[in-house]
């Protein structure tokens, strides 16, 4: 392909990025150099936001409590959307409907499914699951004001609507194991989950290192689901480091705009880390080619 | 839903070995009961916070959300007429339908011309534009909305659908180029040169040779946009106040207000919740494909 061609192809798209997500991103690095405010010029601080940020605690527990939620999520997911992609792909007739009723939680709008799922839980809204809880046990779970029973309801809600996502890319991958390996495996004699553990799961690794790797930038992302399930987050202690952002640079005229673009600065880091390998990927075929 | 009650058929019938077929024949039944049995556990699991909500909407208001809660009940629809009456639902609808349409076209129609060039030239550029199509992917939306609400401003077009819908087109964009990539690379290039020796443009053999061959893959992008669009919340929030506000921003503004109010979320919720649902049955092929082409070979 010619230049001329290949700008004229790539331009379009190029220049609407450039303006809406580069230079966007230039001014978010600006200000967390900066003391500033919207709408007004900023003054000149140097790392200060970034000395800043490192040092507050409410940003350590927001660190805390999003790693440990994506901890927590992805490996319930990759185990979970192993073993539902499994049994979904022995299904044959009832396939369609089966994955058509498991991808309804995956379309809806997360912060309206969270609603949703508040409703089940809490007493205020006359919740069945705590009903259940308190028909067994005896005591009152508070959901949105008891750290951990919140931190439990935002972690199932997180399931919840990721679990489609990593079933659908597993069986995808699934369905590229072929056939005579796990034959073989047979014959030699494995059974159950052996063939599972020693044949199935290596040969999809890549799948489930893409599933995991997506998962934990989107929980590192969390934010949708706590405006509706911990409308406390920030006093118990379920502060995402999204929310944190929002709370510091957004709410009430964002008086600490800097220091919510100096955390943004240092979540792209972090993001551009766990990318690295698939950055590497990419080069590596562009240098083959 | 009949259906899942009777597990189908295993798909290749292993050869029984003679001597003895009838253990293993009801083994096997009793797996694929079992596997039934725990795939309706899970879809009704999955399920249960949508028919839960439903219930809560056409409870009678004063039992909607009672502690414990009330089992039977007289169905009304009161919340609905609630919802149309005395708020603006139908203008946040259309205002969410408006931006997920415009945004969704326009995202193809820069897509498209860019992941084709994107899969038909190897090398260093096209490695760098992937690269960077990938960070900004996996970027924090606040890191360019928060810049965006202060460019809105300073523009004057804070609170329009037109701002919502532009930020939307960006912030997809990436995801896009990536996805269309990956449909694009699985047409064979002769196919490019055997249109160009005939005398196409790159431009006419993009539209005339490779368009009309990647229907399905650009439908489903377009389905990932949509749902994309339909589903943000977050650049929506910071974008907007009232005049271009989305459902899931109404439905999040609702919360924790009077218990009426309450009620009429839940109903948006449930209103929004059909389209969508009947949405993921329909183009539920485009939307494994996507997620499957998405990965394997991305």
């Amino acid at each position: 392909m010619r230049r001329r061609e290949y700008l004229g192809l790539v331009s379009p798209s190029l220049v609407v990025m450039l303006g809406l997500l580069v230079f966007p991103l230039y001014k978010t690095v600006e200000w967390s150099l900066q003391r500033v405010n919207y709408g007004e010029p900023g003054t000149f601080l140097g790392l200060g936001n970034y000395a800043e940020a490192l040092s507050d605690p409410r940003l350590g527990a927001a660190v805390l409590f999003t790693v440990g939620l994506t901890a927590a999520v992805v490996a319930v997911l990759l185990v979970g959307g192993y073993v539902l992609a499994v049994l979904v792909d022995s299904l044959g007739r009832a396939k369609p409907w089966v994955l058509g009723i498991l991808l309804v939680s995956y379309v809806i709008p997360n912060v309206v499914g969270a609603t949703m799922f508040s409703w089940m839980f809490d007493s205020n809204f006359g919740g069945i699951v705590n009903h259940i809880v308190s028909l067994f046990t005896g005591t009152e779970v508070l959901w949105f004001t008891d750290p951990w029973p919140n931190r439990l309801m935002v972690a199932l809600d997180t399931v919840w609507f990721m679990l489609p996502f990593a079933m659908l890319v597993i069986l995808a991958g699934l369905q590229g194991v072929p056939s005579e390996i796990v034959e073989a495996a047979r014959i030699d004699g494995a059974t159950g989950w052996r063939v599972h553990w020693h044949v199935i799961v290596p040969s999809i690794r890549g799948v489930l290192g893409f599933v995991a790797i997506i998962s934990i930038m989107d929980v590192l992302r969390t934010y949708d689901q706590l405006v509706a399930l911990s409308p406390q987050a920030p006093q118990i202690g379920n502060e995402s480091i999204m929310l944190y952002i929002f709370n510091v640079a957004f709410q009430d005229g964002g008086q600490q705009l800097g220091l919510g673009s100096a955390v943004n600065v240092l979540l792209i880091l972090l993001i551009v880390v766990l990318l690295s390998p698939f950055i590497r990927g990419i080069a590596k075929e562009a240098r083959q080619s | 839903m009949s259906t899942l009650d009777t597990p189908a058929p295993a798909r290749a019938a292993v050869p029984e070995t003679a001597a003895d077929p009838r253990p293993r024949r009801s083994r096997r039944r009793g797996r694929t009961l079992l596997v039934g049995g725990i795939l309706l556990l899970v879809c009704w699991a999955m399920l249960s916070p949508v028919l839960w909500t439903a219930m809560a909407v056409t409870k009678p208001t004063d039992v909607a959300f009672l502690d414990p809660p009330v089992f039977t009940y007289t169905p009304t629809l009161q919340a609905f007429v609630d919802l149309w009456q005395t708020t603006q639902f139908y203008k946040y609808l259309l205002n969410t339908v408006l931006v997920a349409v415009v945004s969704t076209v326009v995202a193809l129609v820069l897509g498209i011309p860019a992941a084709y060039a994107l899969s038909r030239t190897p090398g260093w550029v096209s490695a760098a534009l992937l690269i960077a199509a990938l960070v900004f992917r996996a970027l924090p939306r606040f890191a360019v909305v928060l810049p965006m609400y202060d460019i809105s401003r300073a523009l004057g077009i804070y609170d329009t659908t037109f701002a919502v819908g532009a930020a939307l087109v960006a912030i997809n964009q990436p995801f896009s180029i990536w996805l269309l990539r990956n449909f694009f690379a699985e047409i064979p290039k002769e196919l490019d040169e055997a249109a160009m020796l005939d005398g196409c443009s790159r431009w006419q053999t993009l539209r005339r040779v490779m368009v009309p061959m990647m229907g399905p893959g650009i439908l489903t992008a377009g389905i990932f946009m949509f749902l994309f669009a339909f589903q943000e919340y977050l650049t929506a929030n910071i974008l907007t106040d009232v005049v271009a506000r989305t459902v899931p921003v109404f439905i999040a503004t609702q919360l924790g207000q009077t218990l009426p109010m309450l009620q009429q979320a839940g109903a948006a919720a449930i209103l929004l919740t059909l389209p969508v649902v009947a949405f993921a049955f329909i183009a539920q092929r485009y939307l494994v494909a996507g997620l499957g082409a998405g990965s394997v070979k991305g």
